[in-house]
C-alpha cells in the first residue's frame, strides 16, 4: 500500500463454482468503505489468483468459496503466493465454512474467516486493523 | 352515490376519526400498517383478471383439482414418500464420484425401497464442459455431482435401469445447462443402443442456459451461441423425443443470487420468451412445444403476501405472454408447470441460531399451500451450515410439510386469496412492475441482448448489495443476525446426526479412478474416427442453419469426450467473458 493510499483488495473465486453473490457483495461493500477493490470473476485457478494479486499489487486477497473445497483451494492459493514471493499478502476467506474448518484455515496462514451473516463493516474493520499492525 | 364513493367517504371519515388520532398517539408520521378496501381495487374485472382455477389466465391456479390433492389422503394412509420417487417420477436429486459410484448408490437405494428414475447432479467440471483430466477440473471431480466424461460413463449409471425399470418406463432429470446438448445426445444414443424407441423417453433437462449468465455461473459460450444450442436441442427433441420436456426455467437461482422479486419474475419471463421465440423461429408449433417447457421454481423470500401475489401474477403474465404475444391457442401450453412454488428460498435461512430456519421454512410452506402447490417446508433448517442435511432436519422438513397438508386445512381452498382487495391489488401491482421491466428488456432487444450488455447481471448484483446494506443498517431485520443478538439470547443448538450421504472413501478416490478410466478410453477408442467426427462438428457449428445434435450424437457414440465436443464449439463460438460489475 502506498503511504496514505487506499488498501488494495483482490476478491477471487477459485475453482469452478459459480455462486458469486457473496463475492459481489463484498467487492461492492469494500469499495464503498474506501478500499481499492479488484474482482477477478469466476473460475480462477490458484495460479491465476496469485499472479493477479502480484500484478495488482494487492495488500489483501479475499477468497470466496462455497463449494466445500475451501481447505485444498486455500492451501493452493497460499502456496502459489509463496512461489511468487508474495507470501506476505494477507489472505482472508469467506463463504460456507463449517466451524471445524476455521482452525485448520488459520493454521495454514489465513488471517480471518468470515461466514454468512458477517457485516461488511466488520470485514472492513478487520482488514484495516490487520494492515495497520503489519505496517508498524 | 355509488358504493365506491360511499366507501371513499367513509374511509376519509375513518382516517380522520380513528387513524389520525392513533398515529398522533404513537408519534408516527405515517401508518406502519395498511388496510385495503374496494377503493384499492376499483372496477376489478374478476373474470378477466382471476377467472376459475384451471382456466385462463390461470391466476387462481393451473388446475381445478391438482393431482396431488386428489391423492393426498391415500398418500398419507400408505406412507407414500414423494421424496423417494414414485413410479411416475424421478428419485431424489443426487450424484457423486464416478459413474460406477453413483450407480452402486442407486442400486443400494433401490434395495431400500426407493424408486424413481435418476435425478442426476453433475460435478462442476462436467457442468462447465471440462473432462476429468483438465487442469480446471482438479479437485472438483465427483464433488457436487457425478463426473461424466463420455457416453460410457452415462451408460454405467443406467446399468440398473432395465426390465420394469427400463428407461422408457421411468423419467430422468438432468441438472445441466451449457453442455446439455451432449448429455441429451448421450441419453438418446443409450436408448438407440438398448433398442428403446427414443419417442418413448421422458424426463426433464434443466437446459436453461440464459439464467446461468445472470446467476449460478456455469456457462461456456456467449449468450447468442448458447441460445442456438438450446434451439438445436429443442428441435431435435421435438422430432425424436417428443415426450421429453425441453427445459426447466429457473427464477430461483436469480433470486438466490440477489434478484428482487420483480427482477426474478421479469428476467425469467424474458428468458422464457427468448426460448419460445427460438422454437417459433425454428418452425415449431407453439401449442405443441410450449407444453414441454417446465419451470424450476420462482421466488423465495420471507414476505409471504408478496410471494403469493408474485405467483398469482406470474401465472397470469405467462399465460398472457403465450396467448397474446405468441398466439398459443391450447390452454395446456399456457401454464407454468413447476413442482414447487412460493417458498422462502435458501437465502432466507441464517447460520446464526440455525434451528430458527425451521420456522422460516414452515412459513414458506404456508405460502406455497396458498398458491396451490404442495406446502413444502423447504429447505431443512441446517441448510446454511454446509454440512449436508442431517437426518433430523430432513425428517422435520417432511413432517412440517405433512402437518400443513393434513392437519391445518390449508390446502382445502383453491386460491384462497381470490377477490381479496389487498391480494388482488398487490397481484396487479406485481404484474405491472414486472411487465414494465419486461418491456425494458424487450426494448433492449430481448434477454440475450440484455445479458450481452451486462444489464441483468449488474441489476442482480446491485440488488444483492442493496439488500445487504439494508440488513447492515437495520432497515431490514433478521432475527439472530442483526437484532435480538444480545447476551440474554440463547444460541439454541441440537445434536444432529449427519451421516455422510455418499461413501467418503469413494469420494476421496473418485478423481484418480475417473482420470485413469478416461486415459484408458482415449487409448482404446478409434482416434481417427474421433478426429474426423470432431472436424465435421466444427464445420457444422460454423453454419447456423445446421442442427448440431445429430453430429453430437455420432460423436458421443464413438467415444468423443464431453470436453472434446465442447472444445470444438469453444473454438467456433468463443468463450463468454464475464462483464465487469
Amino acid at each position: 500500500m502506498e503511504e496514505g493510499g487506499k488498501i488494495r483488495v483482490l476478491i477471487a473465486k477459485p475453482g469452478l463454482d459459480g455462486h458469486e453473490r457473496g463475492a459481489r457483495i463484498i467487492a461492492y461493500g469494500l469499495r464503498d468503505a474506501g478500499f481499492e477493490v479488484i474482482y477477478t470473476g469466476l473460475r480462477q485457478t490458484p495460479q491465476e489468483i496469485a499472479r493477479a494479486a502480484v500484478e495488482e499489487d494487492a495488500d489483501v486477497v479475499g477468497l470466496s468459496i462455497l463449494s466445500g473445497a475451501h481447505l485444498s483451494l486455500t492451501q493452493k492459493v497460499l502456496d502459489r503466493l509463496k512461489d511468487a514471493n508474495a507470501g506476505d499478502i494477507m489472505v482472508i476467506v469467506g463463504g460456507v465454512i463449517p466451524d471445524a474448518d476455521v482452525e485448520p484455515l488459520e493454521k495454514m496462514g489465513v488471517a480471518g474467516v468470515f461466514t454468512a451473516g458477517t457485516p461488511i463493516t466488520a470485514v472492513a474493520e478487520f482488514i484495516k486493523t490487520e494492515i495497520a499492525k503489519k505496517s508498524k | 352515490m355509488s358504493d365506491i364513493e360511499k366507501i371513499k367517504k367513509e374511509k376519509a371519515r375513518w382516517e380522520e376519526e380513528e387513524l389520525t388520532p392513533r398515529l398522533k398517539k404513537f408519534n408516527l408520521e405515517k401508518p406502519v400498517t395498511s388496510f385495503c378496501t374496494p377503493v384499492d381495487l376499483p372496477e376489478h374485472d374478476f373474470l378477466n383478471k382471476v377467472g376459475f382455477p384451471g382456466e385462463y389466465p390461470f391466476t387462481a391456479g393451473n388446475a381445478s383439482v391438482e393431482f396431488w390433492k386428489a391423492n393426498s389422503k391415500l398418500a398419507a394412509l400408505f406412507g407414500f414418500r414423494p421424496d423417494w420417487g414414485g413410479t411416475r417420477g424421478v428419485g431424489k436429486y443426487g450424484g457423486f464420484g464416478t459413474a460406477e459410484d453413483y450407480r452402486d448408490y442407486l442400486i443400494r437405494m433401490h434395495s431400500m425401497g426407493r424408486t424413481g428414475g435418476p435425478n442426476i447432479a453433475f460435478d462442476l467440471a462436467t457442468q462447465c464442459g471440462y473432462d476429468s483430466d483438465s487442469e480446471y477440473a482438479e479437485g472438483e471431480i465427483g464433488k457436487v455431482g457425478v463426473a461424466i466424461d463420455t457416453f460410457r460413463d452415462l451408460a454405467v449409471i443406467y446399468e440398473p435401469y432395465t426390465g420394469d425399470k427400463e428407461i422408457d418406463k421411468q423419467p430422468s432429470n438432468f441438472t445441466i445447462n451449457a453442455p446439455c446438448v451432449v448429455i441429451l445426445a448421450m441419453y438418446y444414443v443409450l436408448a438407440k443402443k438398448r433398442g428403446v424407441d427414443p419417442a418413448k423417453l421422458h424426463g426433464t433437462p434443466q437446459n436453461d442456459i440464459l439464467k446461468e449468465f445472470i446467476a449460478r455461473g456455469t456457462y461456456i459460450y456467449p449468450p447468442g451461441p448458447s441460445l442456438r444450442l438450446f434451439k438445436d436441442s429443442l428441435v431435435f427433441m421435438r422430432r425424436n423425443m417428443p415426450k421429453f420436456n425441453v427445459n426447466s426455467i429457473g427464477g430461483y437461482h436469480m433470486r438466490e443470487a440477489g434478484a428482487t422479486r420483480v427482477q426474478d419474475l421479469a428476467f425469467s419471463m424474458a428468458n422464457a420468451a427468448a426460448y419460445l421465440k427460438a422454437g417459433i423461429e425454428a418452425g415449431l408449433d407453439i401449442n405443441d412445444f410450449a407444453q414441454m417447457f417446465t419451470f424450476n421454481a420462482f421466488g423465495g423470500s420471507m414476505e409471504i403476501y408478496h410471494e403469493i401475489a408474485f405467483h398469482r401474477a406470474s401465472r397470469r403474465i405467462y399465460s398472457r405472454l403465450l396467448k397474446e404475444t405468441f398466439g398459443a391457442t391450447n390452454p395446456k401450453a399456457m401454464i407454468i408447470r413447476q413442482p414447487v412454488s412460493a417458498h422462502i428460498g435458501c437465502s432466507s435461512t441464517t447460520l446464526q441460531r440455525p434451528i430458527n430456519n425451521w420456522v422460516r421454512a414452515a412459513v414458506g410452506g404456508v405460502a406455497a399451500g396458498m398458491t396451490g402447490y404442495i406446502p413444502a417446508a423447504f429447505p431443512p433448517w441446517d441448510e446454511p451450515m454446509g454440512l449436508g442435511h442431517s437426518q433430523e432436519a430432513t425428517q422435520m422438513q417432511f413432517d412440517a410439510t405433512r402437518i400443513l397438508m393434513y392437519e391445518t386445512g390449508l390446502t382445502d381452498v383453491q386460491d384462497p386469496w381470490a377477490g381479496s382487495y389487498f391480494m388482488e391489488s398487490l397481484t396487479d401491482q406485481t404484474e405491472a412492475e414486472a411487465l414494465a421491466e419486461m418491456a425494458k428488456i424487450e426494448a433492449m432487444g430481448g434477454a440475450v441482448a440484455a445479458i450481452d450488455s451486462g444489464y441483468m447481471q449488474r441489476a442482480v448484483a446491485k440488488s444483492a448489495y442493496e439488500k445487504q446494506k439494508r440488513i447492515e443498517s437495520q432497515e431490514d431485520l433478521v432475527v439472530g443476525v442483526n437484532c435480538f443478538t444480545g447476551p440474554l439470547e440463547q444460541d439454541v443448538r441440537v445434536n444432529t446426526a449427519v451421516e455422510p450421504t455418499y461413501d467418503p472413501v469413494r469420494m476421496a478416490t473418485a478423481e484418480e479412478r475417473q482420470v485413469a478410466k478416461l486415459k484408458a478410453l482415449k487409448r482404446e477408442r478409434d482416434n481417427r474416427t474421433v478426429a474426423s467426427l470432431l472436424n465435421t462438428l466444427k464445420d457444422h457449428a460454423k453454419d447456423e442453419n445446421k442442427n448440431l445434435m445429430p453430429d453430437i450424437c455420432e460423436a458421443v457414440e464413438n467415444d468423443c469426450t464431453l470436453q472434446e465436443i465442447c472444445d470444438v464449439m469453444r473454438e467456433v463460438f468463443g468463450v463468454y467473458q464475464q462483464v465487469k460489475l
